[in-house]
């Protein structure tokens, strides 16, 4: 599991090719990020069930279209928690102290490298049901899925296992956190969420005006 | 010895029993006790000595939301386990698991709010005659201290402490075995160890640490494995579980149970197979130790402590004490730290300073920006208390002498948070002659701190180093009086070598030379300035001598490639015809530092600044925008820029002209604690000249309002990164805007638009180069 390099390029705002001098101090640190950091997560299968409009993940209740709509073909759904977990806070802060230009550079592999764990999640779910469809992940906030409801996923799933917390304000601590939906279905699933198709801004999107995606 | 058994999981029983996914379990004490009950006499029946009450997460936090009161759910929980133990001598611990909200720094819970939140769980547990307390499932060592800080502050009963460590050997925050055994034995727990996250074999290395680090009982309840996601079944049968477990008893441990995944039938099987045992024998050496979370710094050789951090004959360091400014004292500590200091000596005394509030301040931003332990130097004991009861880890403390006064003033103090600390060897009477009356004073501050409970492993002599040129016999007495310390009282030692010098050519020869000669008298802690070479050089010589060096591994990789001669270095010159400019936009610190130094002598600061430095950010914040340049880039200059006002300061702490432009305010809004952008944004605008004050992150809004009226600022700064926080920020907003000359706001952050601002009657800034457009149009 290692962040890609040229995601958190972008996360930087580098469009095209990145100064050599950058993603040469982006590749070190990244290997310095995957020997030091190790992401965790854990996830959950649980029943949905639909009683008149309402949509229950377990006994929790998942409000909105969107809830609805990624998980129409779902008979369960998998809560998925993945953090890089304390440490890496330290070590931000502590950089930002030492060197804000690489702590930047660090910030944005590490939103990178919670990705790509959620991904390497993601093969480890589908691993372990080969007969099922994955739909895309998605998040409290995501659509009019609601950010409330994110210390029912936790405790649903126990955050604290892998050291997720979330503030009064619902906010995940540590930093580098992720928390998702993933449905599973018995046929194959429409991406509808990655992808240029279902992105809000692809009218004005820098990167399709240069020619390019940000290949989410 | 007996081995004592605890229980195994009550969560899982609870599942079993048909407990929902998510639902607070504390609230069965209430609801359905019988249950409780009966799977609490389970484990009795099973064997277990000792019972936890469902009391894990009864703090006020949880159970606010659900209209109940602490004392309510924790009598109830003492009373069903209370119940299951009638008619054995089985003992009910009350259970105190983490507060589900993370610390500062990691989280915004301030450490004081911690310890009364536990408080009113141990009250409510002595109330309900909980047998003993059993602190467990902790990841971050603050959390543990200000549970046992509580504990120890609100009831007699005895204490045990169990943390969760990964695989890595660590906890989730990153705190090492040898640190939360130094600092938890120091704060007097009754038995500590571990609890849950992985299975008896997983944890067995994290055990064998702490058995080498604490005299104290230590404690195993690991899980039953690991858990299948999909079915939440754990992966070892009670026999494989006992097995693993005998080996952590064969290792030592004398205290046995199970966490998550674990029943009755684990416990019994326990019993059954490691109950005729006994704990295998430990051998427990005292060490001298001080640790941060992350770190532990065993005094079994030489060990540095950094001396720079203290005012004293340092302008710039008394300027940055007068005005608050954390950040350089922080930089003073990260010098120190990447010169091979080992300890740090933190002195804030000086006059217009409180103590009491200056120390806690400074001990918490150096414990967010260094690992290493930290030593408190002050003769305020009030200072001295302020500053180790936010202190995470082990301290030490500088320092207590002989008087009897002093001695029953600070001990009890450095006793109660398990601190090291430093002895003076003079006293009322002033500082003796003679080696032989400074090993005696030793010797009485010794008594003195194992009447108070201490270990003599945490008491350091300082046989005090006086001037050569003005008291030359001075010199082998305190040597003399290193050996005898050594030898006869077993005590380390501790020294300030430097002032031996004074008054002489050539002090960096005198001083390194008294270090080599105290280093073989046994000196094992000098304090010194760690960024004078030829001092960490003698040690890197001394550790090879004494053998500590092994294979002389590290002196070879500190001087090989070095040529022997000279010793005097020439700094090297920076790339011929490299303007200063030019240093700035390429973020070469050193080169614009050097420049900036070579400029101040025939061009004024303010000049320097105006057609010098703002003019290279300038032409790299054009690059950023262009996208020709990207944000590190940004930043590596303003870095540069900020070496050159590094420069300009150290210049004008001696007085003269300032370069400051504008009052800045700016915040991370209350609810919000996601700050690198609010960060970036400081470093860019205070190396245009801007005066930034950072109130930091969750600030609340009266803060942000009393500091513009107070300072009279002209500009506030607000940053949010979630919706969530967005009402704080318009509530921010509001409240600036009801004043009387309200000030101008920029708001910024992932979630914040232009459109939004504009709404807000705000400005919006972008990013920081955003933002300094708008203090420029707003500030001049």
């Amino acid at each position: 599991m290692r962040p890609d390099i040229d995601e958190a390029l972008r996360y930087l705002g580098v469009r095209g090719d990145a100064p050599a001098s950058l993603r040469a101090q982006a590749e070190a640190l990244a290997q310095e990020l995957t020997a030091r950091v190790t992401p965790r997560f854990i996830w959950r299968p649980l029943p949905l069930r639909r009683t008149g409009d309402a949509l229950l993940l377990g006994s929790m209740p998942l409000p909105g279209q969107s809830a609805a709509r990624m998980l129409a073909d779902c008979q369960q759904a998998v809560i998925l928690l993945c953090t890089l977990g304390a440490e890496f806070d330290l070590w931000l802060r502590r950089l930002q102290a030492r060197d804000l230009s690489a702590a930047a550079v660090l910030d944005a592999l590490g939103s990178a490298y919670v990705e790509a764990a959620c991904d390497a999640a993601e093969v480890e779910i589908g691993s372990r049901y080969p007969t099922m469809y994955l739909t895309d992940r998605f998040s409290p906030g995501y659509g009019d899925l609601p950010l409330p409801l994110q210390p029912a996923l936790h405790a649903a799933a126990e955050a604290r296992r892998i050291g997720l917390t979330c503030t009064d304000t619902h906010l995940m601590l540590p930093q580098k956190s992720v928390s998702a939906l993933i449905g599973l279905a018995d046929k194959p699933q429409a991406a509808r969420i990655r992808g240029c198709a279902h992105c809000r801004i692809s009218k004005t999107c820098p990167y399709r005006k240069a020619g390019t995606t940000c290949a989410f | 010895m007996k081995l004592i058994f605890l229980d195994g999981a009550m969560g899982t029983m609870l599942q079993r029993a048909g407990l929902k996914p998510g639902a607070l379990p504390e609230l069965l004490a209430l609801t359905d006790p019988e249950m409780l009950t009966r799977v609490h006499r389970q484990y009795v029946e099973a064997g277990s000595d000792v019972i936890y009450a469902n009391t894990f997460g009864a703090n006020r936090r949880k159970l606010a939301r659900l209209g109940h009161t602490v004392d309510e759910v924790v009598c109830a929980a003492i009373t069903a386990a209370r119940k299951a133990c009638e008619g054995t001598d089985a003992r009910v611990a009350l259970d105190v698991g983490p507060l589900g909200e993370l610390l500062e720094p990691l989280g915004t819970l301030p450490f004081e709010s911690a310890v009364d939140m536990f408080a009113e769980l141990v009250r409510a547990g002595v109330k309900a005659s909980a047998d003993l307390i059993a602190i467990e499932t902790m990841t971050d060592l603050q959390e543990a201290r200000a549970a046992l800080i509580a504990a120890k502050e609100n009831s007699d009963l005895p204490v045990i402490v169990t943390m969760s460590f990964e695989e890595s050997g660590r906890t989730f925050t990153g705190c090492t075995p040898a640190s939360m055994a130094a600092m938890l034995t120091g704060l007097g727990a009754d038995a500590i160890g571990v609890n849950c996250s992985l299975g008896p074999a997983q944890l067995l290395p994290v055990l064998r640490e702490i058995l080498a680090h604490t005299h104290l009982p230590v404690i195993a309840k690991p899980n039953a494995g690991l858990p299948d996601p999909v079915d939440g079944h754990y992966d070892l049968t009670p026999a494989d579980f006992a097995e693993a477990m005998a080996q952590a008893v064969e290792a030592g441990v004398s205290v046995v149970g199970g966490c998550c995944g674990t029943s009755p039938d684990y416990i019994r099987t326990l019993q059954e197979r490691v109950g005729g045992l006994t704990p295998g024998e430990r051998s427990i050496t005292h060490r001298s130790i001080v640790c941060t979370a992350a770190r532990a710094v065993t005094v079994d050789g030489v060990r540095v402590i950094g001396e720079r951090i203290n005012p004293t004959g340092k302008k710039r360091f008394q300027q940055a004490l007068l005005e608050n400014d954390l950040d350089y004292i922080a930089d003073v500590a990260i010098q120190q730290e990447d010169a091979g200091a080992d300890v740090l000596d933190v002195n804030v005394g000086y006059p217009g300073v409180d103590e009491t509030v200056m120390l806690p301040r400074v001990v918490r931003k150096l414990q967010e920006v260094t690992n290493l332990p930290l030593m408190l130097d002050s003769t305020n004991a009030d200072a001295i208390e302020a500053g180790l009861r936010v202190y995470c880890g082990k301290a030490a403390v500088n320092s207590v002498n002989g008087d009897g006064k002093v001695l029953t003033r600070i001990l009890p103090i450095v006793k109660k948070y398990g601190a090291s600390v430093v002895g003076l060897t003079l006293d009322e009477k002033g500082l003796p002659k003679t080696a032989d009356e400074r090993v005696t004073i030793a010797r009485r501050i010794l008594d003195a701190a194992l009447a108070h409970g201490m270990q003599p492993a945490d008491l350091w002599i300082d046989c005090l180093t006086l001037t050569v040129s003005a008291q030359q016999e001075q010199a082998r007495e305190t040597l003399n009086a290193i050996s005898r310390v050594r030898t006869e009282l077993g005590l380390q030692t501790v020294l300030g070598v430097s002032n031996i010098s004074f008054g002489l050519p050539n002090r960096p020869l005198m001083a390194q030379t008294f270090l080599v000669q105290a280093m073989a008298a046994g000196l094992t802690l000098p304090i010194l300035n760690p960024c004078q070479k030829d001092m960490m050089d003698a040690i890197a010589a001394h550790r090879v001598l004494c053998g500590e060096d092994a294979g002389c591994a590290a002196y070879v990789a500190r001087f090989a490639g070095t040529p022997a001669a000279p010793a005097i270095s020439t700094p090297a010159s920076p790339a011929a015809g490299m303007t200063l400019a030019a240093a700035i936009c390429r973020g070469l610190k050193a080169d614009a530092a050097r420049l900036a130094k070579d400029a101040l002598a025939s061009v004024p600061p303010l000049t320097l600044v105006e057609e010098h430095l703002i003019p290279a950010l300038d032409k790299v914040g054009e690059d950023y925008e262009a996208g020709r340049a990207f944000l590190p880039q940004l930043l590596s200059a303003a870095q540069a820029a900020q070496a050159v006002f590094g420069v300009i300061q150290e210049k004008l702490a001696s007085g003269g002209e300032s370069v400051r432009k504008g009052k800045v305010i700016i915040a991370t809004v209350k609810g919000d604690i996601h700050d690198i952008g609010k960060n970036i944004v400081r470093t860019v605008m205070s190396n245009y000249g801007y005066e930034i004050l950072d109130l930091g992150r969750d600030v609340p809004p009266e803060t942000i309002v009393e500091a513009a009226v107070r300072e009279n600022v002209r500009l506030v700064g607000l940053s949010a990164l979630m919706t969530t926080t967005l009402p704080a920020m318009e509530e921010t907003v509001r409240q600036l805007q009801q004043l009387d000359n309200p000030p101008a706001i920029m708001l910024g952050g992932a979630v914040v638009t232009e459109d939004y601002a504009a709404n807000l009657g705000c400005r919006y800034a972008r990013d920081a180069k955003a933002s300094v457009e708008i203090a420029r149009s707003i500030l001049g």
